[in-house]
C-alpha cells in the first residue's frame, strides 16, 4: 500500500541545510495497521507530510498503491490525496463554518459524486461513528471526542484506502481517546490500512506494528528493538 | 519607537502593505487635484464683477416683430424707468455679465496689423451706463455728452462707422499697454479708425466665458446707445431693499409704455440672482467634487480599518507575546499607529507624482492652469490625520490584547 | 461545483457581516458613481440619428478676407447666406437644407392667453426628409414654397397642444411675429441628441425648436436670428443679408455613397476655386466636408465636465477596487487554515481558485445590485442639475446591463490577485487557531 525507499527531505534556507528525512525506507501492507512514534523533531511531521502528498520529496522513491508519486502535479497529488487517502488530525480540522454534514461533504466534493451517492455516503460514514443524529450540528457545539469522530467519519466517508492520523487523540482525554481507538482498530479490521503517527507508546502497543522515526530514519522495531531510546533531535520541524 | 523592525514585518506582508500604499497614493492623488479644480471653481464664482451686483435689476423683453421705432421707444421706456420712485439711475445695454449671449470684436494696436492682438467683448454704453452698473472709474474720465452715437445710425447702409473713445477695464489696459498708461492711446475696434482709450474702469467682466479666466476681464466700453430690440436689456440700479418693488414697477411701467411688447419672466431677476443662476453649474461641480471627495477619503479609511484589523487578528499571539515580555499598551498602540504613519508617507509620496502625473493631463485635455504647490501638503495631511484615526481602533484593539495568550498554545 | 462555491461563499458573508458589507458598498459606490458618469457620457456623446448621421455632411469653405490668413486652418464652421444659396441652387446633393435658428413671437388667437417667444428654426424643404423628422400632422413644405416664400410653419406637439390643444391644426392659421402663417404640419416628439445640426447655439444640447419655417420668408420678414455669427471687413448695414461677410448659415448635404462624397468634395474645391478666381474668396481653396460623427468629435461637443466627471469616477472605481482587493486578500488569508484543510482533503489549485473567485464575483453581483441603485439617484441628482442635458440622464437597458456586467468584471479583476494567493496556501495538517 506505502512503500518509501530511501526517501529524503532536505529543507534549505540562506544559511543552513536540514535535512527533515534522512533516508526512510517503510513498508506498509494493504489492511495493516501501523504506528509510527519518535520524539520530537524526529522527522515524524515530514514523514505523514510526505505519505500524505502534502509535501514533496527531496530523493528517493514513494509508492503509494503501487503509483510512483514522484513526477505527479499538484492537481495529480490532490485527486490522489482525495480519492486514496484519508486524513485524521490531532486537532480535528473540522471547518467551524460548515455543520457536520458539509464537513463530510468537503472531500466528496471535490471528487464530483453525484448528490444522492455523497448523502448516502455521509450518513452511512456519521452513522458508524454515532454522529447520525448531529448531521447539522457544527463544531463548536460538539464535545472534542465527537469532533474527532466526525473528523473520522469525514476521512471514512470517501472510503479511502489508506488513512493517516496524526496524534488522533492527543487533544482527547484518556476515556475519549479510548473509544476513538477502539475505532480506529475496527475500522481497521474492515480492511483500511491505517498509518498512525503518534509519540503515546501505549497507543503505538495497540497498533499491529510500531515503527520509530529517530533522526530522520526509520526503524522497525519488529526488527531492532534496541534503537528506542537513540534520539537526537536535529529541530527543524516539531510533531 | 524603531522602525526597522516594523518595516521588515511590513516586507513580510508586501502584497497587503503595497495594496494600501497604491490606495493611500491615488486617493491622494485624486483629492489634491480635486480640491484644485473646486478652489479654482470656488475662484471662480467669488469673482468680482465691477458691477453693484446687490443694487441692479434687470429687465429683459421683446418686441413682436421688428420694430421700426425701437430707438424713440427705447428713449420713453427710460425715461418711464427713471421715473420710478426708488430708481437712482437706469439704462439701456447690448448685454450684461452673467447672461451668456455676448458681443465681441478682435482688438488691433495698429490698423494694418495682421493678426489682431486679442478679442474683447464689447459693451454699448448709454448715459447712464458707469452710474447705473455702479463701475469704479479709476483714470482717465467718463464719456462726454456729445460721444454718445446712436447704435442703428452704425448699422444703415453706407454708414460709416467712427467710434474715436472707449473706455476698458484696468486688467486689459494692462494687456494692450503693459506699464504704461493706457489713457490717450489708441486701439482699433471694429473698424479701421482709430479708438482712442479715455477712461479706465477698475473691474468689468465679460458676459460669458469666452476665452476662459484668462479672458474675463477683457471688456471695451463704448459710448454706443442701443435699442430695446438689441437683447432687450434695462438695467435699474436702487436700493438693495427696493429691488423686488422695482422690478414689479419697471415691468409694469415697460408694459404701460408703448405696443405690446413681451416681458421675458424668466430673465427679470436681480444681478445677484443672475450671478447664482449662472454659477449654478460650478456650483454643483464643486459639491460634486467635494462628494467624491468625502466618499473616497471613506472607503480608504475604511480599508486602512479592514487591513489593520486583519493584521492585528493575525499578530494576536505575536502581541501577546510582547504583551508577556513587558512591552506596555502604548508600546504596542504606539507600534500600529507607526506602522500607519511609515504606509502613509509611502503612499503619499506615491500619490505627489501621481497628483503632477494627473494635473499634467488635465494642463493638456482640459487648459486647466498647473496645480499650485501649496495644495500638496494639504492632501498629505488629510490623509496623515485620516490614517492616524481609522488605525486607532484597530490599534486599541491590539494595545487590549491580554499577554496571557502567550502561554496559550497555538 | 458552481453551486456548492456559491454556498460557500453565502456561508462566508454570513460569517464576516460587516467586511462583506463593506466590500459590496466599495464596489457599489465605485460602479454607481462609474455608471453615472458613464450614462450621461453615453447620453450625450451618441449618434443623434443612428443609421443615417453617415451620410450627412456638413461643408466648409474659407470665405473671409486675407487678413490674419494662416494657411492650413481650419475654415470657418458655418457658410456665409451667398454660398449657402449658392449651394442649393446647384443641388449636388441628394439632399440638402441651409438653415438658422432664431426666435419668434407667438400671438395666441384666445385672447387668455398671452404673447410668448419661442425658438425658431429658419430652413428649406428637405431638412425633414433627410434628418426623417417624424410628423405627426400634415407633411413638410416642398422646395417650390421655399421659392416661393410662402407663409408656412411646422410647429411642434407641444406648440400644438399650447395653441390647439393637440388637435391636428394642420390648415389653421398661427400669428408668429406680426404676420399670420398656415400650419402645414405638426412635428412629433424629435429631439436628436446631441442636437448636430447646430452646435453652437446653447452647447448642443437644448430642445428641438417650436415653429419651423421656410428661410426665405424669415429674411423677408426679418425675423430675429440667433446663434454665433462671425463677420470680417466691413460690415455696416444687415449682417444676414446676402452679400454680408458673416457666416452664420448651418448647411446640411446628404450623399448617400462613397462616390459621392468625393464627388462632392470635388465641387465644394472646384465652387471655391471659382470663388476665388473671380475674386469673391481671397483665401486659397481650403474646404472641409464631415460627417455627423466627425463634425461632432471635431467641435467638442461633449462639455468637458462630463469626461472629467467620467475620468473622477473611474478614479473612484479603482480606489475601491484597489480597497476590495486588500479586504479580499485579508479574507481569503484569515481563512488560511481552512484552505489548508480543503487541500489536504483534495482540492486542488484551481478548485480552491474557482472558490474564491465565486465568492469575489458574488460579491460584485450583489455590489452591482446596489451600485445600480446608487446609480438610479445619481442619474436623478444629474437631472436636477442646472444642465440643458439634464433631463436626457436616464438608465437605458444596454446600461443596465452593463452595470451588472463592469460590477462582476470588476469583482472578478479585484478577486484574482487575492484567489491566486489563496491557491498558493499549501495542504496543511494543521488548521491554525484563530
Amino acid at each position: 500500500m506505502l512503500e518509501m525507499h530511501h526517501v529524503t527531505k532536505v529543507y534549505r534556507t540562506e544559511l543552513v541545510e536540514t535535512h527533515a528525512l534522512r533516508s526512510l525506507d517503510l513498508l506498509v501492507k494493504a489492511g495493516e495497521f501501523v504506528a509510527v512514534t519518535g520524539p520530537s523533531g524526529s522527522g515524524k511531521t515530514t514523514f505523514l507530510n510526505i505519505a500524505g502528498l502534502l509535501e514533496t520529496y527531496t530523493g528517493g522513491v514513494y509508492k503509494l498503491d503501487g503509483e510512483d508519486v514522484s513526477n505527479l502535479s499538484d492537481n495529480q497529488r490532490s485527486r490522489l490525496r482525495n480519492q486514496k487517502i484519508g486524513f485524521i488530525f490531532q486537532s480535528f480540522n473540522l471547518i467551524p463554518d460548515l455543520n457536520l454534514f458539509d464537513n463530510a461533504d468537503v472531500p466528496l466534493r471535490y471528487r464530483g459524486m453525484p448528490a444522492a451517492e455523497r448523502r448516502r455516503r455521509i450518513e452511512e460514514a456519521l452513522a458508524r461513528v454515532g454522529l447520525g443524529s448531529r448531521m447539522k450540528h457544527y463544531p463548536a457545539e460538539l464535545s472534542g471526542g465527537q469532533q474527532q469522530r466526525a473528523a473520522i467519519a469525514r476521512a471514512l466517508a470517501g472510503s479511502p484506502k489508506l488513512l493517516l492520523a496524526d496524534e488522533p487523540t492527543g487533544n482527547l482525554d484518556s476515556q475519549m481517546a479510548r473509544g476513538v481507538m477502539e475505532m480506529l482498530e475496527e475500522i481497521n479490521q474492515q480492511g483500511t490500512t491505517i498509518v498512525m503517527v503518534t509519540h503515546d507508546p501505549e497507543l503505538a502497543a495497540r497498533a499491529q506494528r510500531n515503527v520509530h522515526i529517530v533522526d530522520g530514519m526509520a526503524t522497525d522495531l519488529a526488527m531492532e528493538p534496541a534503537l528506542i531510546h537513540a534520539t537526537t533531535p536535529i529541530g527543524a520541524t516539531t510533531v | 519607537m524603531e522602525i526597522r523592525p516594523i518595516i521588515s514585518t511590513l516586507g513580510r506582508h508586501r502584497t497587503a502593505a503595497l495594496l494600501i500604499v497604491l490606495e493611500i497614493a491615488l486617493t491622494c492623488a485624486i483629492v489634491c487635484n480635486a480640491l484644485f479644480l473646486i478652489g479654482s471653481r470656488v475662484e471662480q464664482m467669488t469673482e468680482i464683477s465691477g458691477v453693484a451686483e446687490d443694487e441692479v435689476v434687470r429687465v429683459q423683453l421683446t418686441g413682436i416683430g421688428t420694430d421700426e421705432n425701437s430707438d424713440a421707444l427705447t428713449r420713453t421706456d427710460l425715461a418711464a424707468l427713471r421715473a420710478l420712485p426708488g430708481v437712482k439711475a437706469a439704462t439701456v445695454v447690448n448685454q450684461l455679465p452673467f447672461v451668456s449671449s455676448s458681443w465681441n470684436s478682435s482688438i488691433k494696436l495698429k490698423p494694418n496689423q495682421d493678426r489682431p492682438t486679442l478679442n474683447a467683448t464689447i459693451y454699448m454704453a448709454e448715459e447712464q451706463f458707469v452710474k447705473t452698473l455702479g463701475l469704479r472709474l479709476i483714470s482717465g474720465r467718463e464719456f462726454e455728452p456729445g460721444e454718445y452715437r446712436n447704435f442703428s445710425e452704425l448699422q444703415g447702409p453706407g454708414a460709416t462707422t467712427d467710434l474715436p473713445v472707449a473706455i476698458v477695464t484696468h486688467r486689459l489696459a494692462e494687456k494692450l499697454f503693459p506699464g504704461q498708461n493706457a489713457v490717450g492711446k489708441s486701439i482699433y475696434v471694429w473698424s479701421d479708425k482709430p479708438t482712442r482709450i479715455v477712461g479706465i474702469v477698475e473691474h468689468l467682466v465679460r458676459p460669458s466665458l469666452q476665452g476662459g479666466p484668462v479672458s474675463r476681464e477683457d471688456s471695451i466700453v463704448l459710448p454706443m446707445r442701443t435699442a430695446y430690440s438689441v437683447g432687450g436689456n434695462y438695467l435699474l440700479r436702487t436700493e438693495p431693499d427696493r429691488r423686488a418693488e422695482v422690478l414689479k414697477a419697471a415691468t409694469a411701467a415697460l408694459r404701460a409704455n408703448g405696443p405690446a411688447r413681451i416681458v421675458l419672466e424668466k430673465n427679470t431677476r436681480t444681478m445677484q440672482e443672475l450671478r447664482r443662476d449662472f454659477y449654478r453649474q460650478q456650483r454643483s461641480m464643486a459639491w460634486l467634487l467635494g462628494g467624491v471627495i468625502l466618499a473616497l477619503l471613506v472607503v480608504t479609511a475604511l480599508g486602512i480599518v479592514g487591513l489593520a484589523s486583519f493584521w492585528v487578528q493575525q499578530r494576536t499571539r505575536q502581541i501577546g507575546v510582547r504583551r508577556a515580555l513587558g512591552a506596555t499598551r502604548g508600546q504596542i498602540l504606539r507600534y500600529f499607529q507607526t506602522e500607519n504613519f511609515l504606509l502613509v508617507t509611502a503612499g503619499i509620496i506615491l500619490g505627489m507624482l501621481l497628483a503632477f502625473g494627473i494635473n499634467q493631463l488635465l494642463m493638456q485635455k482640459y487648459e486647466l492652469p498647473r496645480l499650485p504647490w501649496y495644495y500638496l501638503p494639504v492632501g498629505a495631511v488629510a490623509l496623515w490625520v485620516l490614517g492616524q484615526l481609522s488605525v486607532l481602533w484597530p490599534a486599541r484593539r491590539a494595545a487590549a490584547v491580554s499577554p496571557a495568550v502567550a502561554t496559550r498554545s497555538a | 461545483m458552481f453551486a456548492y462555491y456559491f454556498g460557500l461563499a453565502l456561508r462566508s458573508f454570513r460569517r464576516n457581516k460587516v467586511l462583506t458589507a463593506l466590500m459590496i458598498l466599495a464596489i457599489a459606490l465605485g460602479i454607481g458613481a462609474s455608471m453615472t458618469t458613464l450614462t450621461v457620457f453615453h447620453v450625450l456623446s451618441g449618434d443623434p440619428l443612428p443609421g443615417r448621421s453617415a451620410m450627412l455632411f456638413h461643408p466648409q469653405l474659407d470665405p473671409q478676407n486675407k487678413e490674419g490668413y494662416v494657411a492650413g486652418e481650419e475654415p470657418p464652421p458655418q457658410l456665409t447666406r451667398f454660398d449657402a444659396e449658392t449651394l442649393l441652387r446647384e443641388r449636388k446633393g441628394d439632399r440638402q437644407a441651409m438653415m438658422t435658428g432664431g426666435n419668434v413671437s407667438i400671438t395666441p388667437q384666445r385672447a387668455d392667453i398671452a404673447p410668448f417667444r419661442v425658438d425658431s428654426r429658419y430652413t428649406t424643404a428637405d431638412m425633414f426628409v433627410m434628418f426623417d423628422m417624424p410628423l405627426l400632422f400634415g407633411h413638410p413644405w416642398t422646395a417650390a414654397e421655399d421659392e416661393a416664400h410662402a407663409r408656412v410653419v411646422v410647429i411642434s406637439k407641444m406648440l400644438n397642444q399650447r395653441l390647439f390643444a393637440g388637435e391636428n391644426s394642420v390648415g389653421r392659421t398661427v400669428r408668429v411675429d406680426k404676420d399670420s402663417f398656415t400650419v402645414i404640419g405638426v412635428l412629433n416628439d424629435w429631439r436628436p441628441t446631441p442636437k448636430f445640426y447646430d452646435v453652437f447655439a446653447q452647447r448642443g444640447y437644448d430642445a428641438t425648436e417650436d415653429v419651423f419655417l421656410p428661410f426665405t420668408t424669415s429674411r423677408d420678414l426679418t425675423m430675429d436670428r440667433s446663434g454665433s455669427m462671425d463677420c470680417w471687413g466691413d460690415n455696416n448695414g444687415d449682417r444676414t443679408a446676402l452679400n454680408a461677410t458673416c457666416v452664420w448659415i448651418q448647411y446640411w448635404v446628404q450623399l448617400d455613397s462613397r462616390d459621392k462624397v468625393d464627388a462632392y468634395r470635388r465641387y465644394l474645391t472646384n465652387y471655391s476655386d471659382l470663388q476665388h478666381a473671380s475674386g469673391r474668396f481671397q483665401r486659397p481653396t481650403n474646404v472641409r466636408l464631415r460627417n455627423v460623427m466627425q463634425w461632432m468629435e471635431f467641435h467638442h461637443i461633449l462639455p468637458s465636465d462630463v469626461t472629467l466627471q467620467m475620468w473622477l469616477a473611474f478614479g473612484f472605481l479603482v480606489v475601491c477596487l484597489l480597497n476590495t482587493i486588500g479586504l479580499l486578500l485579508a479574507k481569503f488569508l484569515r481563512r488560511g487554515g481552512e484552505i489548508g484543510v480543503r487541500r489536504a482533503l483534495g482540492a486542488t489549485r484551481s478548485a480552491i481558485f474557482q472558490q474564491c473567485m465565486v465568492e469575489a464575483g458574488t460579491i460584485g453581483l450583489a455590489g452591482g445590485a446596489l451600485g445600480l441603485v446608487f446609480a438610479l439617484l445619481g442619474l436623478w441628482a444629474v437631472r436636477q442639475q442646472p444642465v440643458d442635458y439634464a433631463d436626457l440622464a436616464h438608465l437605458n437597458p444596454v446600461m443596465l446591463l452593463l452595470t451588472f456586467v463592469l460590477a462582476i468584471v470588476a469583482s472578478l479583476l479585484a478577486g484574482m490577485l487575492p484567489a491566486w494567493r489563496a491557491m498558493q496556501i499549501t495542504p496543511a495538517v494543521q488548521l491554525k487557531t484563530q
